[in-house]
C-alpha cells in the first residue's frame, strides 16, 4: 500500500504512478495536480451507502484547454492510468465528484469555464464543461438575450454539460435535456478531437443548429458513456415566452395518480402542456415545509396516516401536479380552459395558481424551476432523514395511469421493508415518465447504511424482473443496472469501448462499460 | 467574460472558431485555444456567498451562517469537506483565494 498516495489505480505500481504524476505536472503545473488527502477531500464525499474509500481517487487534474487534455490522454495511454472526467462535478445522489472505481484519477474540467457563444436569434449556446447554469443565467441576463434555461433542481451549482451528458432532466418545455443538445467537441482516447454533426465540416456554421450531420449520429454514444471527453457542448435555449402561468393540481389519494396520468398524457403529447410536468408525492414536497420528527419517531417508514395528516397540516396534496403554460396571454387563456376542463371533470382535483399559492414555499421553487430560475430549495429533502445519505432510484415508466400506480406501490412496499420512506415523483415526458425516488437515509447510522444498500439492490432486482429499466444510476450500482439490459447491449458497448479506447483509460466502469 | 463587450466576444469567437475549423484535419488545432483566462472568476466573498452559499444558508434549507462570527478556518474546512448533506466544493469551483475572501465575509457579516 502506498503512503504517498491515498489510493492507486488498479494494477498500477507506485513507481509507475510517480512517473505519470510527474508527467501530468509537467503539462499542467504543480498547482493543477492534486494528490494529498487534504487536496482530494472534496472529490471523496459521496451520498452512497458504501465506504467513501471505495471511490477515493488517486489524484485530481485540473485541465483548462483541449490541448492539455490531449496531452493528458497521451500520458494515460502510456502508463495505462484511468481518468474519470467531471465537468461541474455535482452529480449528487449519482456518485458526486468521485470516480466509479477506487484509484481512478479525476479529470476536473470545472475551470474550463468559458461561455463561447450565445446566439440570440437562433437561440443556442456553446459552452465549455465548467460553465454552471448560474454563470450562463447571469450572462444571459446581463446581455439581455431574452432566453430561458432548463435546469435540474441543483441549478446554481450544476452545469449543462455534465447534466446533459448524464442525460439529466429539467422542468421547462426543454426539460428532456439531451433532446435539445446540438453538437459536441470530444477529445477521443487517442488524442484526436472530434466535432460531432455539422461540426466535423470545415467552415460550417450549422454546428449548433442541425443535430444530425451526415452518416451515423454519434452524439448519443458520448452520453452516459466513457468513449470520449467532451470539451465543448452546444444546446438550444428557449426564447422567453411573453407570458408564463405555473399551477399546481392537488389530489388527495395515492390511487388518484391513475386519473392524473390519464388526463396529463394527451395534454402533454398534444403540447397543450408543454413542459416536463412533475407529479410529486407529498413526501417529496414535505421537507420544504415540515419536519419528519414532528410526525413520526423511532425506526420504520412513515405510516400513511401520518402522511395524510402532514399533507393536511401543510396544504399539500398526496399528489401535487406541477405544470405551466407558456406563450402569449391569448394562448395561455385558451389552454388554461382546456386544462381546467380536463381536470375539473371528476371533482377530485384542486387547481391552484400563483394567485392562491404564490407564497407557498413548495409552489415557489417549483415555479422557479419551470421557468429556469435559480433555486436550491429542493435540497430540503436532506433534512428529512438527516445524515446526508441519498441515492436516486430512477426507473422509467410508461405515461399510463395503471403503470404509475403499480410502480409507486411496488417502490413503497420495498422501501417500507427496509424502514425507508417513499420520497417519490414522476417527471412526465410525452410518452414516458422518469419515476424519481430519493432513497434517503442517514449515512452516519451504520444500520441505515446497510438497509439503504440492500433496499436499493432489491429495488433494482425486482423492477428489472418486471421489465422496468432504470434510466440512470449511482456509481455503486452501474454494473448491476448494465446487467439488467441484457448481454447483447453490454457486448456492443464493450466492442465500441475496445475500438475507441483500447487501453481502457477513460472512466472504466461508467454505465458498467470497461 | 462578465466585463467583455458581447459583440467583440462573439466576433473573436467566430474568428477563433473558423481558424479552428480550418485546421480541423490537424489535431493540433486545439493549440489555438489557450485563452482560458477569459473564463469566469469570482469577484469577492459576497459574490460567492450570494451565488452559491446563500441559496441554502440564506433560506430554510441549511443553517444560517451569517451573523455567527464563524471562524474562517471552520468555514474553509466545511466548504472543502462538506458536512452531512452539504456537498464539498472543490478549488476548481471556489479557488483558495476566493474561499479566503468568502470566509472573511461570512465571519464579518
Ligand atoms: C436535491 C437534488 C435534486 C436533483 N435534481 C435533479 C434534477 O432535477 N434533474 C437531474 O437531472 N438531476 C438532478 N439531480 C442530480 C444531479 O445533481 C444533477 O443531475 C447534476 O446536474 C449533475 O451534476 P453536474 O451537472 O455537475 O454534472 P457532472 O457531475 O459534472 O457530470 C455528470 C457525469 O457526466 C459525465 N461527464 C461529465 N463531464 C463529462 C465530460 N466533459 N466528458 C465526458 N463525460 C462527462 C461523468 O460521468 C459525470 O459523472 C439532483 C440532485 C440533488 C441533490
Amino acid at each position: 500500500m502506498s503512503n504517498k498516495y491515498i489510493a492507486l489505480p488498479k494494477g498500477i505500481s507506485e513507481k509507475t504512478f510517480d512517473s505519470a504524476i510527474a508527467d501530468f505536472r509537467s503539462v499542467l503545473g504543480d498547482a493543477a495536480v492534486f494528490t494529498s488527502a487534504q487536496q482530494l477531500a472534496p472529490y471523496i464525499k459521496t451520498m452512497m451507502p458504501v465506504p467513501d474509500s471505495d471511490h477515493a481517487p488517486s489524484a485530481a487534474l485540473m485541465a483548462t484547454t483541449v490541448e492539455e487534455i490531449q496531452k493528458i490522454v497521451g500520458i494515460c495511454n502510456r502508463y495505462k492510468v484511468p481518468i474519470w472526467t467531471i465537468s461541474t462535478g455535482k452529480n449528487l445522489g449519482y456518485g458526486s465528484a468521485a470516480p466509479a472505481e477506487r484509484g481512478q484519477v479525476v479529470l476536473d474540467l470545472k475551470r474550463m469555464n468559458r461561455i463561447l457563444e450565445v446566439d440570440k436569434d437562433l437561440a443556442y449556446a456553446l459552452v465549455e464543461p465548467g460553465v454552471t447554469y448560474k454563470q450562463l443565467y447571469d450572462y444571459i441576463a446581463e446581455h439581455k438575450l431574452g432566453l430561458w434555461l432548463s435546469m435540474p433542481a441543483p441549478s446554481a451549482i450544476a452545469g449543462p454539460v455534465g447534466n446533459t451528458l448524464d442525460r439529466g432532466v429539467g422542468y421547462t418545455p426543454y426539460g428532456e435535456h439531451f433532446l435539445f443538445a446540438c453538437g459536441m467537441e470530444v477529445v477521443l482516447a487517442n488524442g484526436e478531437v472530434l466535432r460531432t454533426g455539422m461540426g466535423s465540416m470545415p467552415n460550417s456554421n450549422t454546428w449548433q443548429v442541425f443535430k444530425w450531420g451526415y452518416g451515423p449520429y454519434l452524439d448519443g454514444i458520448f452520453t452516459q458513456s466513457n468513449y470520449g471527453i467532451v470539451t465543448k457542448f452546444g444546446f438550444w435555449l428557449m426564447p422567453a415566452p411573453p407570458a408564463f402561468k405555473p399551477f399546481v393540481i392537488q389530489y388527495e389519494n395515492e390511487e388518484d395518480i391513475v386519473e392524473i396520468v390519464e388526463i396529463i398524457r394527451p395534454l402533454r403529447i398534444s403540447g397543450v402542456i408543454p413542459n416536463a410536468v412533475v407529479i410529486a408525492h407529498a413526501l417529496y414536497e414535505a421537507p420544504v415545509k415540515a419536519r419528519r420528527s414532528d410526525y413520526v419517531t423511532g425506526p420504520g417508514s412513515i405510516p400513511d396516516a401520518a402522511v395524510r395528516k402532514l399533507a393536511k397540516d401543510h396544504h399539500l396534496g398526496i399528489w401535487n401536479v406541477y405544470a405551466a403554460l407558456y406563450g402569449t396571454q391569448e394562448q395561455i387563456d385558451l389552454n388554461w380552459k382546456i386544462v381546467t376542463q380536463a381536470f375539473g371533470k371528476s371533482g377530485k382535483a384542486k387547481i391552484l395558481t400563483e394567485r392562491e399559492v404564490g407564497d407557498d414555499p413548495a409552489f415557489k421553487y417549483r415555479a422557479a424551476l419551470m421557468r429556469g430560475d435559480m433555486t436550491l430549495q429542493e435540497f430540503s429533502l436532506y433534512n428529512w432523514r438527516g445524515g446526508g445519505g441519498s441515492m436516486w432510484f430512477a426507473p422509467v415508466s410508461q405515461a399510463r395511469g395503471s403503470e404509475t400506480l403499480k410502480q409507486m406501490a411496488l417502490t413503497k412496499q420495498i422501501l417500507a421493508k427496509y424502514g425507508l420512506d417513499y420520497s417519490g415523483e414522476f417527471i412526465v415526458g410525452m410518452r414516458d415518465m422518469h419515476h424519481i425516488v430519493d432513497v434517503l437515509y442517514d449515512k452516519t447510522d451504520p444500520g441505515q447504511v446497510k438497509a439503504a444498500y440492500q433496499c436499493f439492490d432489491e429495488l433494482l432486482t425486482i423492477f428489472s424482473a418486471q421489465g422496468y429499466g432504470t434510466y440512470r444510476v449511482n456509481t455503486a450500482f452501474m454494473d448491476k443496472v448494465a446487467e439488467t439490459y441484457g448481454p447483447v447491449q453490454r457486448q456492443v458497448h464493450k466492442t465500441l469501448k475496445k475500438a475507441l479506447d483500447p487501453n481502457g483509460i477513460l472512466a472504466p466502469g461508467k454505465s458498467g462499460i470497461r | 467574460m462578465r466585463k467583455t463587450n458581447p459583440v467583440r466576444t462573439v466576433t473573436a469567437l467566430m474568428l477563433s472558431m473558423s481558424v479552428a475549423a480550418a485546421m480541423m484535419a490537424d489535431i493540433a488545432c486545439a493549440a489555438a485555444e489557450t485563452n482560458a483566462d477569459k473564463g469566469f472568476r469570482w469577484r469577492d466573498g459576497v459574490e460567492v456567498y450570494s451565488k452559491v452559499c446563500g441559496y441554502c444558508h440564506g433560506g430554510q434549507v441549511g443553517p444560517r451562517i451569517l451573523g455567527r462570527e464563524l471562524p474562517p478556518e471552520y468555514i474553509r474546512a466545511i466548504v472543502r469537506n462538506g458536512s452531512r448533506a452539504m456537498p464539498p466544493f472543490r478549488p476548481s469551483e471556489i479557488d483558495d483565494e476566493s474561499l479566503a475572501k468568502l470566509a472573511e465575509y461570512i465571519q464579518r457579516n
